[in-house]
């Protein structure tokens, strides 16, 4: 039992409209610092919707509206003030579908911190070794740098997606089903991933494979019909959840 | 949704039924054939342990495909969990009933000796732990379950009372010593038959109370 695990990403009665539909509702859960949270729950359940309002991702769609607070280390996100590109960089995405630039492995990697203003080609270099070390592709790709990323397995890809997004230093990873498109070596490797950076990344998962969440997630939290049902450690989440709706989805019994 | 998965656990628990009523008839027998010395009997209960470790051997292979192809949680988890040690457990209780049966023989004389002791008395509680564990598994009764764990304090209290009583009277020439050995033996063995009961109960306890209360509130207390 982790008793005092400080919080990284507190949401607090968080709500979102699509226009007159509401898909979230009073969402409030404090996302333990440096450690893996999954959100599970059949589709439809706003587990997706969730984690973009972590980055302001909604931001980007029409017609949408938020109430409630989403505080980063203490700090609203939505208030008026906030930088969202600096906020972006804090806290980084992957997507279900890698999505590499149509440039070099290499230009992938360097594209973020080149944006931040970074020039020393020296300084580039090796944040492009550091971050594909980090992603565990590094051994894959490193006498091959030139080559365009969309040569790559899909497996690479979203490994290098995740190295992209790790150049510019952020804090925390948003991962939205980001091994649902791989096979189960490519699954294997990124799960492995995960579970090496949350030593230094706090990081949130969407999956729907139940097995995933057990296996590489600290936290689980179950959501249904834009409700969040029940939030805990994962090893009890999965051996003696508090709420029957719970037990009858990770049991497959509905869902 | 119904899944094959559902149907396969419905199975685990009729096989699970099955072999603890075998377990309960083969106990039956052992006692009959050794309070009314019926070495028959006592023939047919080693014979029938045959059968129970077929029970015993099937229901472990299913748990095992269970655990392989469908990744249990939750419930279905301590379900499985729970019937692995269960099935270990009716397949000790089997062995006791032969272990008891083995000593009709050499006791087939000494019948009113064996019921001057509290042996029937310790025999018959355990007999009903026994029966109350599978019953309170049958109909996912944890408080049932509970009544069992408690009765084990009893058994144990006779055995020492048994054990005590038979070495005092052997020493003080009041008793054959050959026949009084065997019922310290047996003494033995339905104290362990009891353990086996309790454990049956503490398995219904964590398969049906998932946050585990009383099993937790009753290791405080032992």
């Amino acid at each position: 039992m982790e008793m005092d695990r400080s919080t990284k990403i507190s949401t607090r009665n968080l709500n979102l409209y699509y226009g007159e539909k509401q898909a979230l509702r009073s969402i409030t859960i404090d996302i333990p610092v440096s450690r893996v949270t999954a959100l599970i729950g059949p589709s439809g359940c706003g587990k997706s919707t969730y984690l973009r309002s972590l980055n302001r991702m909604n931001d980007l769609i029409d017609n949408v509206k938020i109430d409630g607070n989403v505080l980063i280390d203490d700090v609203d996100i939505y208030a008026e003030n906030v930088d969202v590109v600096e906020l972006r960089k804090r806290v980084g995405m992957i997507f279900q579908k890698s999505n590499p630039f149509p440039k070099s492995i290499y230009e992938n990697v360097a594209y973020g911190p080149k944006i931040n203003g970074i020039r020393d080609k020296k300084k580039l270099d090796e944040i492009v070794e550091t971050s594909l070390k980090r992603s565990a592709i590094w051994d894959e790709v490193k006498d091959d740098l030139n080559k365009s990323a969309l040569a790559l397995s899909g497996g690479q890809q979203q490994r290098l997606c995740i190295a992209r997004a790790l150049a510019v230093n952020p804090e925390v990873l948003l991962m939205d089903e980001p091994a649902s498109a791989l096979d189960p070596i490519a699954t294997a490797k990124i799960e492995e991933l995960i579970y090496e950076l949350k030593e230094n990344y706090t990081i949130v998962i969407v999956t729907h494979n139940m097995q995933q969440a057990a296996r590489v997630s600290d936290y689980t939290g179950f959501f249904y019909i834009g409700e969040l049902v029940e939030f805990g450690e994962t090893r009890k989440m999965f051996t003696t959840p508090e709420k029957k709706q719970t037990e009858e989805y990770i049991t497959g019994r509905f869902g | 949704m119904e899944r094959h998965f559902e149907h396969e656990l419905e199975n685990l628990k009729e096989n699970l039924i099955a072999m603890g009523n075998l377990v309960e008839n083969q106990l039956d027998a052992s006692y009959r054939s050794l309070f009314e010395g019926k070495v028959d009997l006592a023939n047919a209960v080693i014979e029938g342990d045959l059968r129970v470790n077929e029970y015993d051997t099937n229901i472990d292979s299913q748990c095992q495909r269970l655990f392989a192809l469908n990744q249990p949680v939750a419930i279905d988890l301590r379900l499985l969990m729970s019937a692995l040690n269960m099935n270990r457990d009716l397949e000790r209780i089997g062995d006791i009933a032969v272990n008891i049966a083995e000593r009709v023989r050499p006791l087939v004389n000494y019948s009113a000796f064996l019921r001057s002791t509290r042996l029937p008395e310790m025999a018959q509680i355990a007999q009903i732990m026994v029966k109350d564990s599978l019953e309170a598994f049958i109909t996912s009764n944890p408080s049932l379950a509970t009544r069992v764990l408690e009765s084990d304090d009893v058994v144990d209290g006779l055995d020492r009372n048994i054990f005590y009583r038979l070495v005092r009277e052997m020493e003080d020439q009041h008793v054959p010593i050959e026949p009084a050995a065997h019922i310290l033996i047996l003494s033995r063995h339905i104290e362990r038959l009891a353990d086996h009961a309790t454990n049956i109960a503490e398995d219904v306890i964590f398969l049906v109370d998932a946050k585990m209360v009383k099993h937790n509130a009753f290791e405080g207390d032992r």
